[in-house]
């Protein structure tokens, strides 16, 4: 491979005063899957955050796929291919799950000029995937996103990304209010949709299982990347050590 | 295998917990239709005005006074919902009604009435822009600064007038296309009810059918989701107040075409009638839930109730006091009115 997918160079990140990321680099590669770890507050949905163009960086560079962007909006991040399944936003509780299904990208048969919203077809899409994430038959496409569990929600949001996917996935803590069963089902769907050759981005406090899915885990501490190793090279316990001493290395790597 | 049966009862138990689905449904049109309210407020206070009034306000005459009163202040009031329906608020349409109307009243004596309205409403879209550019490139609340343009708008236009009003000689003012400005009726319905049809046709097929109402009522919803969906938050905002503007414009440039003369205190207090209209409407002042047509016949009820005054000669004094009055108590039923149909 030429060069990364992605590569973020020396990063710098503040929120007023507040240094949320501290010279980051790092890179992502087509065909990857990722685990990025780290404490509350570490930097991790900061950093997706500026890969998906909700963030524009305080310092260095973003390069996606050997150019460099200079323009940060979430728009461009999703015409280039990127879909995010965001922590905390991503549905609008005023508009139904078919309406958010397509914001921002909706359908249209131009009627003498005019583009109308194809329904047809934003709700047979939007059905289709609520019905194989498993929504109750009396959830329909037509319900307003606010009457939806939180579980529900999130199979909507992973549902949408996955539709969409293009070539990159990212997911900000995907099995949050997810049951075992959906749980299991979207880190299938991780991997799968890596094996299609897309570069997928996993982020989960949830060391153990991500390590069984990923093949490089990212560990972030304070703002700062303080890990970056192959599963391979590193087994679960070691990595979980790394963030328990909170991105300190210990001894126990060089002993193993 | 056990975890999967657990959830399967947990997901059977949620179920049957919303089973009463004639509730649900119930509710769903409820609160899918805020404007139900309006729309019985307006059939009891026709009931009313039209039994007290010994045949004074239930005449073809009055209704077409009332209607044309709705169609100005309903257009301002459709304008000021698709602002509210983005989650900001534009306050400053009185004045832009007031700029409307001297911008086509001083340019119909020159040029043709559709190019006078034309460049009336374009006064109007280049006040939204004013409003919609501050508000989005510096992030102040929509509040402060539509009532900085409110107090900066009616400041030119005092100054405009100078103490007098601009006026169209009365040979001046016949002929279609005066007439289609607001300046005549055909039968009882004044062309100015026309204009407030047809935009609330167009309008409501945009904010119902395009894509363009999508993004507006997501930026309402939830303007970081809609923003991290790709939606031009800012774009969407400003356009809504440079359509809010041009709308407020048109009502000014029918209600010039209607009176033939225009002052500098013309549309004076009449934004908090439109937010009042809207608010009465069914629409969210938080953003995101709107109706265009509760808006319109808020505008319907506030006229209707003013035009009832008039008739039953309560002195003008009164006037405001009563306006107020009786617009707290009809919001306050309307509540009512909600809870009440949630509560069965
Ligand atoms: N918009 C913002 N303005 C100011 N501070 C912010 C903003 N967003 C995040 N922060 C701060 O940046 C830091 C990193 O936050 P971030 O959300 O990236 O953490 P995280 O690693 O995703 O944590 P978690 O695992 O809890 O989701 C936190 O201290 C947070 O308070
Ligand atoms: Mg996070």
């Amino acid at each position: 491979m030429a060069h990364p997918l992605i590569s973020v160079k020396n990063l710098d990140l503040y929120f007023g005063a507040f240094h949320a990321l501290k010279d980051v680099s790092v890179d992502f590669n087509a065909g990857e899957l990722v685990g990025l770890v780290g404490d509350n507050g570490a930097g991790k949905t900061t950093l997706i955050r500026v890969l998906c163009g909700i963030h524009k960086p305080t310092k260095g560079e973003v390069w996606f796929d050997g150019t460099q962007v200079k323009e940060f909006h979430p728009k461009l991040a999703i015409d280039n291919g990127i879909e995010t399944i965001q922590q905390s936003v991503g549905l609008c509780d005023n508009l139904s799950i078919a309406r958010n299904f397509y914001l921002g990208r909706e359908p249209v048969r131009k009627i003498l000029g005019i583009p109308f919203l194809d329904f047809a077809k934003m709700r047979g899409e939007s059905r289709k995937v609520i019905r194989e994430f498993g929504l109750r038959d009396n959830v329909s496409a037509d319900d307003e996103v606010e009457r939806l569990s939180g579980g529900e929600r999130q199979s909507v949001k992973i549902g949408r990304a996955v539709e969409f996917m293009n070539r990159v996935v990212i997911m900000d803590e995907p099995t949050n209010h997810l049951s075992v069963r959906e749980r299991e089902h979207v880190n299938e769907l991780a991997v799968q949709l890596k094996e299609q050759g897309l570069l997928v981005i996993y982020i989960t406090h949830d060391i153990f299982q991500v390590h069984k899915l990923a093949d490089r885990i990212v560990i972030m501490e304070n703002g700062e990347k303080v890990e970056d190793a192959r599963t391979t090279d590193m087994t679960a316990d070691e990595l979980e050590e790394v963030i328990r001493q909170g991105g300190r290395k210990v001894e126990k790597r060089g002993a193993a | 295998m056990v975890a999967a049966a657990a959830s399967d009862t947990a997901a059977q138990r949620r179920a049957a917990k919303r089973s009463p689905l004639s509730v649900a449904g119930f509710k769903k049109t409820v609160s899918r239709h805020a404007e139900i309210g309006i729309f019985l407020i307006a059939a009891l206070l026709i009931l009313v005005f039209s039994a007290t009034s010994d045949g004074r306000w239930a005449n073809a005459y009055n209704i077409g006074t009332i209607l044309q009163v709705t169609a100005t202040l309903g257009l301002m009031s459709v304008g000021v919902a698709l602002v509210i329906g983005t989650g900001e608020i534009d306050i400053s349409v009185g004045s832009t009604f007031g700029m409307g109307a001297l911008t086509y009243l001083s340019l119909v004596q020159q040029i043709d009435p559709p190019l006078a309205a034309l460049a009336s409403v374009a006064v109007g879209a280049a006040i939204g822009a004013f409003n919609g550019l501050l508000v989005t490139r510096t992030g102040t609340p929509s509040l402060i600064i539509t009532l900085g343009s409110l107090m900066i708008f009616r400041g030119i236009a005092i100054a405009l007038t100078d103490g007098f009003s601009f006026s169209v000689p009365y040979k001046m003012r016949s002929g279609a296309m005066y007439t289609a400005f607001g300046g005549d009726s055909i039968g009882m319905f004044n062309t100015g009810v026309f204009w407030l049809v047809a935009a609330l046709i167009v309008l409501t097929a945009m904010l119902k059918l395009m894509p363009y109402g999508n993004r507006l009522l997501a930026v309402g919803g939830s303007a970081a989701s809609a923003h991290s969906r790709g939606v031009r938050v800012d774009r969407v905002k400003l356009q809504a107040f440079i359509l809010c503007g041009a709308l407020a414009a048109l009502g000014g440039t029918l209600e010039a075409g209607k009176l033939g003369f225009a002052d500098g205190s013309m549309g004076r207090l009449m934004e908090l009638q439109a937010i009042a209209s809207c608010v009465l409407g069914g629409c969210l002042l938080a953003g995101g839930r709107i109706s265009l047509i509760g808006a319109v016949m808020g505008a319907f009820v506030l006229s209707s109730i003013q035009s009832y005054l008039v008739v039953m000669g309560v002195r003008p004094q009164w006037f405001m006091l009563l306006l107020g009055l009786i617009v707290v108590f009809a919001a306050l039923g309307d509540r009512k009115l909600r809870a009440w149909a949630l509560k069965r």
